[in-house]
């Protein structure tokens, strides 16, 4: 009678570790590429947007990957976002000019790439590998298992996209210093996608009702 | 999950009806679905949603057939994801997220439990428990979290009723609501409160 009891409890215990383990719902699982991105816009609270009436978008994008510069790019996704750029900065109510015009604002853009780098080992693994797999089965019994160090490595990479605006019509009278005034940031999954361009500027202006002028 | 349950409730009751010894001065042994329903803080400030995603499980000393006194653990997985919104951090910085609430509840606790009629095909019962509640608590902002875990205290009522399986011994479905008070006090909401809707089984051990 003893036996079959504790047989009750470890059935019991059994089906309350599967029901714990298997019911927890992974919101990673429930959300869409676009739905993972995060939009993150800054603004120098004594700036005046009005003030401003020009502005200029820079012809690519620059790649910083592990904060190191890697030169400019200028695909289609790049070239989406400058479109998208201008088309937004314009509804705002600033005029495009060329850079050697002198706009009021330049508009930079950064495509942010960081990196991880990791090493995975199994030695445990190993270890315990005639638990596993009891030689037996492969007509040596008594044997041992032997492997040599197994090691991996693996990378990790998140992508960010930045735009920033500066004031250059200010520069001087800021000490002759190019000050940023307002920063757009999206992370998350796609970030650097052609089809997602569009969204993630339509998503950086949405969010900052304050970027605009008249002319 | 499904199709296993539907093998696992007649294995249940199998195993469980297959006594036939008297229940007094036995150790028993509960086990059943919890459904969660976020209360006050818990639902305004975080979830509203119910959760099907839940047990409850105790192991008690009867003492006669009414009085009886264990421990439980619980164990609710609550989860709700809002639409994009625009919140406003101050300092003229905004966030735009998709966000995701994650919570899990692990109350374990001690209780007393009182069987209102010792005979009878229903038979109500009330409880109180106390004990830890076990908190892990994770938000997402699109897919980057802040995981936390906290152990804060919980004290739990209960009432519901039993229903016999059988005249000789303690075997019986149980149908019962518990109230967790919950007290949280950490990112400015006060309590993780919620109600429990319980459906299970409880059977001696020998």
């Amino acid at each position: 009678m003893r036996t079959f009891g504790l047989l009750k409890l470890l059935f019991v215990i059994l089906i309350g570790a599967f029901i714990f383990s298997s019911c927890k719902k992974d919101p990673l699982n429930n959300l869409s590429n676009e739905e993972t991105r995060i939009y993150i816009t800054n603004y120098d609270t004594t700036a005046d947007f009005s003030s401003y009436k020009t502005f200029s978008v820079d012809d690519s994008a620059a790649v910083i990957q592990n904060n190191q510069y890697m030169g400019k790019i200028l695909g289609n996704y790049e070239t989406q976002l400058i479109l998208q750029l201008q088309n937004m900065m314009k509804q705002s109510g600033y005029t495009l000019v060329s850079k050697s015009a002198g706009p009021d604002l330049a508009v930079n853009i950064s495509e942010i790439i960081s990196t991880q780098t990791g090493i995975f080992s199994y030695g445990d693994y190993w270890d315990y590998y005639d638990y596993y797999y009891d030689p037996y089965y492969w007509g040596y019994p008594g044997y041992g298992y032997y492997a040599p160090y197994f090691v991996g490595t693996y990378t990790i990479q998140t992508n960010g996209l930045e735009v920033d605006l500066l004031d250059l019509k200010n520069a001087t009278a800021n000490g002759n210093k190019i000050k940023g005034i307002w920063t757009g940031l999206a992370r998350g999954e796609d970030v650097f996608n052609p089809n997602s361009a569009a969204i993630e500027i339509a998503a950086f202006f949405s969010q900052s009702p304050y970027l605009k002028t008249t002319n | 999950m499904k199709s296993l349950s539907k093998y696992m409730l007649p294995a249940i009751l199998i195993i469980a009806t297959s006594y036939s010894a008297t229940a007094q001065n036995a150790v028993e042994i509960g086990i059943g679905y919890n459904v969660g329903l976020p209360a006050s803080s818990f639902k305004n400030d975080y979830i509203s949603k119910p959760s099907f995603r839940g047990f409850a499980a105790s192991l008690d000393y009867a003492f006669t057939s009414q009085w009886r006194a264990g421990i439980s653990i619980g164990f609710n997985d609550y989860y709700q994801k809002y639409p994009r919104q625009v919140y406003n951090e101050g300092g003229g910085s905004a966030v735009s997220a998709v966000l995701s609430n994650s919570i899990q509840l692990l109350p374990v606790m001690a209780h007393v439990n009182y069987t209102l009629f010792d005979k009878g095909l229903v038979r109500p019962y009330a409880g109180l428990g106390a004990g830890a509640n076990f908190i892990h608590f994770d938000q997402y902002l699109g897919e980057f979290d802040n995981p936390v875990s906290k152990v804060k205290f919980i004290v739990q009522g209960e009432a519901g009723v039993f229903i016999p399986l059988s005249s000789y011994s303690s075997t019986a479905i149980k149908i019962g609501a518990a109230y967790n008070f919950s007290p949280f006090n950490e990112f400015g909401t006060p309590n993780l409160n919620s109600w429990g809707l319980q459906a299970g089984i409880r059977f001696p051990l020998h």
